[in-house]
């Protein structure tokens, strides 16, 4: 590391972690991983030039997507490199530092990162997503009812529309329900859960489960189950991780 | 339903690691640090970095 370098931290390790386990994972601009450590506890950190990431640069840099995506890229790998291997804390996107001094100066004045720490040991996040397809619960409702009435009249023409009112209002009670329902079924096999803003409008559910390692089949059964339940109804399930536990990292209530 | 084509799948996997690594995690002061109106700016590179994904409205809602 050099004058014209920074560190740039990842996440928290407790400081017994076996330095071997970011052996061989490349971090930002390919530079090699290392523990940095303190009390207790040590941060994942690698070198980055300054060129890229001083206040000024880092402005530019934000706002091109190439550069955004290549750096939280290696953001997650180096973190996922732990996973089922140590237990890590994660750190949001962009703590950097003049230097291992100021990373073990920040370390020693967050106690409450080790605590934070043991509290995820021996966990695993996993995300569960419930995606709805509304046309094929429309029609396995408008079958269901097997409502026809003669074309072209008035009245059918009026019973058709308030028909698909009471569809709309039938689609949304059941995407309710049905998030409602997955969640909980999940959430009994985690030891904390978390339900995200859904990132489209068919997404019903977008949640991060934390689990213990030797869980994640209850899990993944918990899934095939709801999958099994909900799909005649157009709900598709998506199981994502195990991740670093990002969602569980911050303090209480948060996310 | 039908099974989205592998871009539009990299893409929503892609929502989902940024969403994470951007706004999950221990937020700690560095000494670079992103300003607010740097975090600002993140959402301008996701928006050229997201440019197709139709929901990226929602993210900097967060």
């Amino acid at each position: 590391m050099t004058a014209a370098d920074a560190l740039y931290v990842y996440g928290v390790v407790r400081s017994d972690t076996p330095a071997d386990v970011f052996a061989g994972v490349e971090g930002m601009d390919d530079g090699p991983v290392r523990l940095v450590g303190a009390d207790g506890v040590a941060a994942i950190a690698s070198s980055v030039p300054l060129a890229e990431f001083d206040t000024d640069a880092l402005e530019l840099n934000l706002k091109d997507g190439a550069w955004l995506e290549q750096k939280v890229q290696a953001h997650n790998r180096v973190l996922a490199a732990a996973v089922r291997k140590a237990t890590v804390l994660p750190l949001r996107f962009g703590a950097i530092y003049h230097g291992e001094d100021h990373v073990r100066t920040m370390l020693g004045e967050r106690p409450e990162l080790e605590a934070q720490l043991a509290r995820l040991d021996g966990l695993l996040e996993f995300g569960v997503k419930g995606l709805l397809d509304p046309e094929a619960l429309r029609t396995r409702l408008e079958e269901s009812r097997g409502v026809e009435a003669d074309e072209g009249s008035g009245r059918a023409y009026m019973l058709r529309k308030g028909l698909a009112r009471e569809l709309d209002e039938e689609v949304r009670a059941f995407a309710a329900t049905c998030a409602e329902a997955s969640h909980e079924r999940l959430a009994a096999v985690a030891v904390d859960a978390r339900v995200n803003r859904a990132q489209s409008p068919e997404m019903l559910l977008n949640g991060a489960y934390l689990v213990e390692a030797g869980c994640d089949d209850e899990l993944r059964r918990a899934v095939e189950e709801l999958d099994k339940q909900f799909r005649s109804d157009g709900v598709a399930y998506e199981l994502t991780g195990p991740w670093p536990p990002y969602n569980f990292a911050g303090e209480e209530s948060e996310g | 339903m039908s099974s989205p084509s592998p871009a539009l799948q990299q893409q929503v996997t892609l929502v989902e690691l940024v969403d994470r690594v951007l706004n999950k995690g221990v937020a700690l002061t560095g000494d670079i640090t992103l300003s607010v109106a740097g975090v600002d700016l993140v959402y301008v590179g996701l928006r050229v970095l997201l440019a197709s994904v139709s929901t990226l409205e929602q993210l900097d809602a967060e």
